[in-house]
């Protein structure tokens, strides 16, 4: 099965845990880990995703990429937020170009808090990726025994959703590391 | 802690390409843009990947050869953006970086793909 999570912890530590026990799962052969990435959500619900690149375009299209598959993650209340904020994202997005990137990267913000909302609370943070499990006891054992909730949709069931702008599975690409992921700053 | 795991051909290959990606983006992150210096080796590496997948690709099933191929172009696109960049200046010079760097990513997500797909085939097993 190829899928897609979200691990959400209580804190940044336990996020980068979750992480690296991703990651050895997948050292052992038990999945197979395409792509991660943590996401935080501070005590005033901002929004951050951990990533290399500091240019604003590619911060926004981070912003929008991720903060629809975290709602999406969350199932049809996710969606329907995805669905109402994708279409205020893009308005925006158009009219401002030539007015500067601060109006499109507030909107992100502001749409990545309502997508968001529904798996993440202030002060949590996730770990999202892209895998493929022949079943979902590796990951959900290994999770739970760091106290983290896995929320898990199929990458086919993503496509699916009549919303879901395929664009964003190509952001995906940029944003999910290949790799284990740490920023050297603290994120948050 | 020794590492006491086994590795295939296709894990160091993978880890290779992990570590290419890992490169290119920290050379493109850098403040500035990135850094010619950082971007001499890239060829040669993507190149040496490219050398180890046609090495073990003989031994692999239809699906995983499938998705090395697809890598190996991808590899090929790398070394070609990257000798652009080493030949280029501003816009060009940062063009070519995140040519290489979009087709390093797309060759891991094939050669993460040719992983799942091996490890499909085998009982579910551990590696140590």
């Amino acid at each position: 099965m190829r899928n897609y999570i979200a691990v959400v912890f209580n804190g940044t530590d336990k996020a980068y845990e979750g992480l690296h026990a991703l990651w050895q799962l997948d050292d052992e052969a038990q999945i197979t880990v395409h792509g991660t990435t943590v996401v935080h959500r501070n005590s005033w619900g901002g929004f951050q995703v951990d990533t290399k690149d500091t240019h604003p375009a590619l911060a926004t299209a981070v912003g929008v990429g991720v903060g629809a598959l975290v709602g999406a993650l969350a199932g049809p209340a996710g969606i329907a937020v995805g669905a109402a904020r994708g279409a205020a994202i893009g308005a925006a997005s158009g009219g401002a170009v030539g007015v500067g990137a601060d109006l499109i990267r507030g909107e992100t913000r502001d749409q990545a808090k309502a997508e968001t909302s529904f798996v993440l609370d202030d002060g949590q943070s996730a770990v999202i990726a892209d895998v493929s499990e022949d079943s979902t006891s590796a990951i959900d054992s290994r999770m739970r025994n760091l106290g983290g909730s896995v929320y898990r949709r199929s990458k086919g069931d993503l496509r699916d959703d009549a919303w879901f702008d395929d664009s964003y599975l190509y952001p995906y690409d940029y944003y999910l590391y290949p790799y284990e992921y740490i920023p050297s700053s603290s994120p948050v | 802690m020794a590492d006491t795991k086994v590795k295939d051909a296709l894990d160091h290959v993978r880890a290779s390409a992990q570590e290419l990606h890992g490169a290119i983006s920290d050379a493109a992150a850098k403040r500035g843009g990135a850094v010619k210096a950082d971007l001499e080796v890239i060829p040669q590496k993507a190149k040496a990947i490219t050398d180890s997948i046609k090495g073990s690709i003989g031994a692999q099933n239809e699906a995983t050869k499938k998705h090395l191929t697809e890598a190996a172009t991808y590899l090929g696109a790398v070394q070609n953006h990257a000798a652009e960049a080493l030949k280029s200046t501003g816009k060009g010079f940062q063009t070519s970086v995140q040519k290489a760097l979009a087709d390093a990513r797309a060759s891991v997500q094939e050669i993460s793909e040719a992983v799942a797909a091996k490890r499909l085939t085998k009982p579910s097993t551990t590696r140590k």
